[in-house]
């Protein structure tokens, strides 16, 4: 297989090819008349001069954020898709459904790193995993698993339908933001296919849907991004990462801990963004703690509504107890995985401010110290 | 009587003294499948098998279950799927797209020979800065759009959705590539495109059907934009310039693929909208070749005016840089032609119903 670097180059080499004849034609093209074209765009800059350096790790979108380009605005009044910085075009129509222009809305200072490192830790499911070493498992240890895999594709699903459907709504005046999201939306789709993947190639196949009481409230919470932030990472993103490690620990061949392994990265990265996303979000305005803290608690509700469903519990077990005869060790270690879901729930919430220590739903407090 | 147990019962709790019912475990979908990895890996097209490889004409998914999977028959109808037929968003081969978009991403921070960047006259500079202000403007528009449809597609077009989600980090790429020349020469962003003002944008973000939407972006859209970049040889003034563009080329031509080839499939199975098409083809050439379209025989356009002056090597020399222009923008008509001719829609051009700059060019 070659590398992506040999692979870059065999496609530099034939595309050169293709633009060489291409631009034969062209130069081969006779004369016409110039019109009198307008060179007013020349003087038409706010800030000249910018001579960004790579640096370690390569020219980055956060190290463009020199002059004004870096004065990331606490409100973009541009409705327009301009770019920050550019010189604005007069008479642009407000066509795009921008709403999001306040930057407590959606900011966080590390979306720019977060995006430049998910294009460094890139992978292929199709090639990144090794296969190859996936091996046939008992059946009920095979169907639990499946039914796993299940599982955190519909979570991937519920992801990117949703943040794929806020990024339109966000300003250019954030763009770190926009393009970072992007990225989590590219993650989730490899999230899906690769536990699709995992289901269809082991002598298996898909497992029963979602309760996705948890989904539901996610997708409906279209009104406010960083209420989207707590129940979509904070709550979901810390039991979803949570499962992976988990699966990563009791994976049953090197294929599905490379695969848990990669995810749990990329998962860290959308938390890391969101946590500091909420946290800003929180500490610009301390008067919504009742709002964000009541948004936990309708999470939390629906989480345990969630938990009430045995299926993705069991099949847990089953597989931590290494097939149906071991189910009750493997209970147990459902509610050891639990309780570290539960615990990084709490310090995650913690960490945006929010303290639920008083306030956590009985079906999750069960588990705080299991 | 629902097909598993819908709760474990009021309070309970997991741990080793819960007692598991495991009656899920008989709900599953079509089982016994073992995906083997081929040339290029395991790819989607491997798991096509059976049950979880046919997409339905018409799917009846209302909640967030995936093709396949064994259904809650009480499950939430939380899914607002309102594109739930196959003819409304399918093409052959949207997996193998996906699947090459995984195959070459590329880190714009680090695969760009930036190095090779040195001072140009100011003139150029200026030039350069304009147009990658404006190509840096328009990309992303590409990404906020697309991302608007998928979770407005059924999950049973998984291909459709998982596609349009590596469009989205491609033009992220895009718009940061761009702003990154801008920024790294001595220059720094111009003038805001004026561009999206135009038909083009306007009426991608009004397109209220899948299709519509595809053929404003993936076709009339993003197809003279890969002449464009397929042509950057000519633009640039160094090698971190030539990367870019081959490379954005390359990203661009999946897009414009994904756009031709469900042309195509609406074209062969649904012949009722075959006219419906063709008035978008309309309004796309109207827009191409008319003198509003990037390196299109346009006299107002920043970008226009800034590619003249990268192309002749200085303000000095815009009659030069507008002969090349304007063989970049037949070049842009042959390959519109081509494309059109590809995705099954070829009458246009004998029935003299095409442009009358596409058909002189076609006569010549």
């Amino acid at each position: 297989m070659p590398t992506s670097e040999e692979k870059i180059e065999d496609q530099q080499k034939t595309g050169v090819k293709r633009h060489q004849r291409i631009l034969q034609e062209i130069v081969e093209e006779e004369a016409s008349e110039t019109p009198q074209l307008s060179l007013d765009w020349m003087e038409h800059n706010l800030e000249w001069g910018v001579r960004v350096k790579p640096g370690k790790k390569g020219l980055t979108i956060g190290s463009l954020n020199v002059g004004i380009y870096g004065e990331v605005p606490e409100y973009h009044e541009d409705r327009t898709r301009a770019l920050r910085g550019a010189y604005p075009s007069a008479e642009r129509p407000f066509i795009a459904n921008i709403n999001l222009r306040h930057k407590r809305e959606l900011w966080a200072d590390n979306a720019a790193d977060l995006y430049e490192e998910t294009i460094q830790k890139r992978w292929v499911p199709a090639t990144d995993i090794p296969w190859d070493t996936i091996e046939p498992l008992p059946d009920d240890v095979e169907r639990a698993m499946c039914q796993l895999c299940t599982e955190l594709c519909q979570q991937a699903n519920v992801e990117y339908e949703t943040v794929a459907g806020w990024i339109q709504q966000m300003s250019y005046g954030f763009h770190e933001v926009k393009v970072f999201l992007a990225s989590e939306v590219f993650d989730a789709a490899r999230h899906f296919d690769v536990f699709r993947k995992r289901a269809l190639s082991n002598g298996g196949g898909l497992g029963l849907e979602s309760r996705a009481e948890v989904d539901r409230v996610i997708l409906q919470s279209n009104n406010d991004w960083t209420s989207t932030c707590l129940f979509l990472h904070v709550l979901r993103g810390s039991f979803t990462q949570t499962l992976y490690r988990y699966g990563e620990m009791f994976a049953h061949n090197p294929a599905e801990k490379a695969i848990f392994a990669r995810c749990l990265q990329d998962k860290a990265r959308h938390l890391t963004y969101s946590l500091a996303h909420i946290k800003y979000s929180f500490s610009e305005q301390p008067r919504k703690e009742r709002v964000f803290q009541r948004v936990l608690d309708i999470a939390e509700t629906q989480m345990v509504r969630d938990l009430k469903d045995p299926v993705l519990p069991e099949s847990l077990g089953v597989i931590m107890g290494n097939g149906v005869e071991g189910v009750r060790t493997g209970m147990r270690r459902v509610g050891n995985l639990l309780g570290d879901f539960v615990r990084t729930y709490l310090a995650n919430a913690r960490y945006v401010g929010l303290d639920r220590s008083e306030r956590l739903a009985e079906g999750l407090a069960v588990y705080r110290d299991m | 009587m629902p097909n598993t147990t819908v709760s474990a019962g009021p309070g309970v709790t997991y741990d080793e003294h819960y007692e598991p019912k495991l009656d899920w475990m008989d709900s599953k979908g079509q089982w016994g499948m073992k995906a083997e990895p081929g040339k290029h890996g395991l790819t989607l097209e491997d798991i096509q098998m059976d049950s979880y490889g046919e997409a339905p004409e018409s799917s009846s998914i209302r909640s967030g279950r995936q093709r396949g999977s064994a259904a809650r028959e009480w499950n939430y109808r939380s899914g607002a799927y309102y594109v739930n037929s196959k003819q409304d968003v399918w093409l052959r081969n949207a997996g193998g797209l996906y699947e090459e978009a995984l195959q070459r991403q590329w880190s714009s921070a680090t695969d760009i020979p930036w190095e090779t960047i040195k001072p140009l006259p100011d003139d150029i500079e200026r030039a350069a800065c304009q147009f990658t202000t404006f190509l840096s403007d328009i990309e992303f528009v590409a990404a906020d759009i697309p991302g608007r449809w998928v979770a407005t597609i059924s999950p049973d077009y998984l291909e459709t959705r998982m596609f349009l989600m590596t469009q989205m980090m491609d033009e992220a790429r895009h718009l940061d590539v761009f702003r990154k020349r801008a920024l790294s020469n001595g220059g720094g962003l111009m003038r805001s495109s004026e561009d999206t003002m135009g038909g083009g944008v306007v009426s991608i973000d009004m397109a209220r059907d899948f299709s519509e939407m595809s053929a404003r972006v993936h076709v009339i859209g993003e197809s003279p934009v890969l002449t464009i970049f397929r042509t950057g040889e000519l633009l640039a003034k160094n090698e971190a310039e030539k990367r870019i563009y081959r490379l954005a080329a390359q990203d661009e031509s999946r897009h414009v693929a994904f756009g031709i080839m469900h042309m195509r499939y609406i074209g062969q199975t649904e012949p009722e909208r075959r006219e419906e098409i063709q008035t978008y083809l309309d309004e796309g050439e109207e827009y191409l070749f008319s003198g509003s379209a990037v390196g299109s025989a346009g006299t107002d356009r920043s970008s226009t005016a800034s590619m003249a002056v990268l192309l002749g090597g200085g303000k000095d020399k815009i009659d030069e840089g507008w002969r090349l222009l304007m063989a970049i923008n037949r070049r842009q008509m042959r390959e519109w032609v081509q494309r059109v001719k590809s995705a099954g829609f070829e009458e246009r051009f004998t029935n003299g119903r095409a442009h009358p700059e596409v058909l002189k060019l076609l006569r010549n």
